[in-house]
């Protein structure tokens, strides 16, 4: 039987309350958006299988209750991801101030080789924009990001978006990932018991699983 | 219609004979009006009756009774009208604003943004933070406080929110979240001995708790079972308390995970989970679900 994916890896959504993680999600995995839904309590993840420069990667992708109070319990999770969705909401300075200290904690809970991308999402809603398009670049190019201002409601930038941070998460894993295409088994970087996962680029991982 | 167990156990929502409503809600009638003296010298009988279900027209005020918030008004006169008055801090005003259309949002009372519904629920959590500014909100008060205002005017439903708060579910919605996280590891050790079958298989794929029974517990299953088993649920929990919430987790876990039948599709991690957060609406309807909870 074919493999029904090459390398399985997690990806976190990571943003105030109401930045819209859950709606960016739902866009991607289901291309759905409801404008009438209930807010995230805890930890809730979907899944998604997609095929980048030839490699079908099945992400799992954490979504977080984004409630200051929870990171006690979703900081547990950050260190099993490969890659972060840090989300802001261009109609909410506050949202976009806070970038800074989830950003902190990313670098504080989250493995070393993490890799980042800034969202700024609810782009559709303009007349309401208080955070400008150049402050989401200048500070993605602080934190050395990549940045999109996304759409859930309009599906602008999703895809990109999380393409872009698969992209990424592979790139970080290229040397454990060589000659994939070739195994037989998946790779699998996200096992919830794979506590100790080695950094990106790390000299004595095995070839294309850590299982 | 449904293999083995009878038709009427999984039929779509028990309805309650005319007559046998109109009798129960006399006795309950009775109950509140000598409230004391049954909680006094019959309370294995409001338990019963809690059991079987608190008629609707009275749920609201026998909710109040049930949890003591009708004393704590009582005792407390003016207290929610001095809260409502205060402006409030704006670090929690701010989260509670961006949850208030969040919260049953195809329910009619809360379906328009401003409208009453919202308005009376930011009220209540907003008092909340006033009168505990040591916990402020908690995202999981919302779904609470939004079922209690579907049965009571923000007054009442603000001193219900405060009994669920601080005697019920003590420490679920602090700063830490410690409680919460506790009660997860009490479940899972209670599923050792209710289900070693789903113990094991949830041990072997190293799903902690937290990842399933936050939203349950937190929202005392206001987001995840059917309406009508809410009520039931709830009806009994104002009765007895949190341990109703653990015996309705174990029975959901119990029927979902329990057999190596029901282990064959979900082998994996992301199954389980799924199937976790799909669960059956057989095991969640209110007639089967009350049956088994009060089994223990």
């Amino acid at each position: 039987m074919a493999k029904q994916y090459d390398v399985l890896f997690r990806l976190l959504l990571l943003g105030d309350s109401g930045v819209g993680k859950t709606c960016l999600l739902c866009r991607f995995t289901d291309n759905e958006f409801h404008p009438a839904h209930i807010s995230t309590i805890g930890v809730d993840f979907k899944m998604k299988t997609i095929e980048v420069d030839g490699i079908k990667v099945r992400i799992q992708i954490w979504d977080t209750a984004g409630q200051e109070r929870y990171q006690t319990i979703t900081k547990q999770y950050y260190r099993r991801a490969q890659g972060i969705f840090l989300v802001y909401d261009i109609s909410s300075e506050r949202s976009y101030q806070h970038v800074m200290k989830w950003a902190s904690d990313v670098d504080e809970y989250a493995p070393d080789g993490v890799q980042k991308i800034l969202i700024g999402n609810k782009a559709d809603e303009e007349h309401k924009r208080q955070v400008a398009k150049e402050q989401g670049l200048q500070l993605a190019r602080e934190y050395g990001m990549d940045f999109y201002e996304t759409s859930a409601c309009s599906n602008l930038n999703i895809k990109e978006s999380f393409t872009r941070l698969t992209e990424l998460v592979l790139q970080a894993h290229r040397k454990e990932l060589a000659g994939l295409r070739a195994a037989a088994a998946p790779a699998d970087l996200a096992r919830l018991d794979e506590d100790e996962l080695p950094p990106a680029g790390a000299e004595e991982a095995p070839k294309a699983c850590w299982c | 219609m449904e293999r083995g167990g009878s038709c009427r156990g999984f039929s779509r929502e028990m309805e309650v004979p005319l007559e046998v409503l109109r009798q129960r809600e006399s006795k309950w009638l009775d109950m509140l009006n000598n409230w004391d003296k049954w909680m006094a010298k019959k309370h294995k009988k409001i338990r019963l009756r809690c059991q079987k279900g608190i008629p609707p027209s009275l749920r609201g005020r026998a909710w109040q009774y049930l949890s003591g918030s009708k004393v704590k008004l009582e005792q407390n006169v003016g207290k929610f009208d001095e809260l409502d008055l205060l402006p409030g801090d704006p670090k929690w005003l701010d989260v509670i604003e961006r949850d208030l259309h969040r919260q049953f949002p195809f329910h009619e009372m809360f379906v328009s943004r401003g409208g009453h519904g919202q308005q009376d629920l930011f009220r209540v959590l907003k008092a909340y933070t006033l009168y505990r500014p040591e916990e402020g909100y908690c995202q999981a008060q919302a779904p609470i406080a939004a079922v209690l205002l579907m049965h009571m005017p923000a007054e009442q439903a603000f001193w219900c929110l405060v009994q669920i708060c601080e005697k019920y579910l003590p420490g679920y919605y602090s700063e830490k979240l410690e409680a919460i996280q506790l009660d997860g590891q009490i479940l899972f050790s209670l599923l050792h001995k209710v289900s070693p079958v789903a113990y094991k298989h949830l041990s072997k794929q190293k799903i902690d708790p937290i990842l399933y029974m936050t939203e349950w517990f937190m929202c005392a299953f206001s987001r995840t079972l059917p309406w009508s088993s809410v009520l039931r649920v709830w009806d009994m929990f104002f009765c007895e308390g949190v341990k109703i919430i653990f015996r309705v987790g174990l029975v959901l876990l119990k029927h979902t995970l329990g057999s190596s039948d029901k282990l064959k599709s979900c082998q994996g991690q992301y199954e389980t989970m799924e199937r976790l957060r799909a669960l059956s609406p057989k095991i969640m309807q209110e007639t089967f679900l009350v049956q088994e909870v009060r089994r223990w």
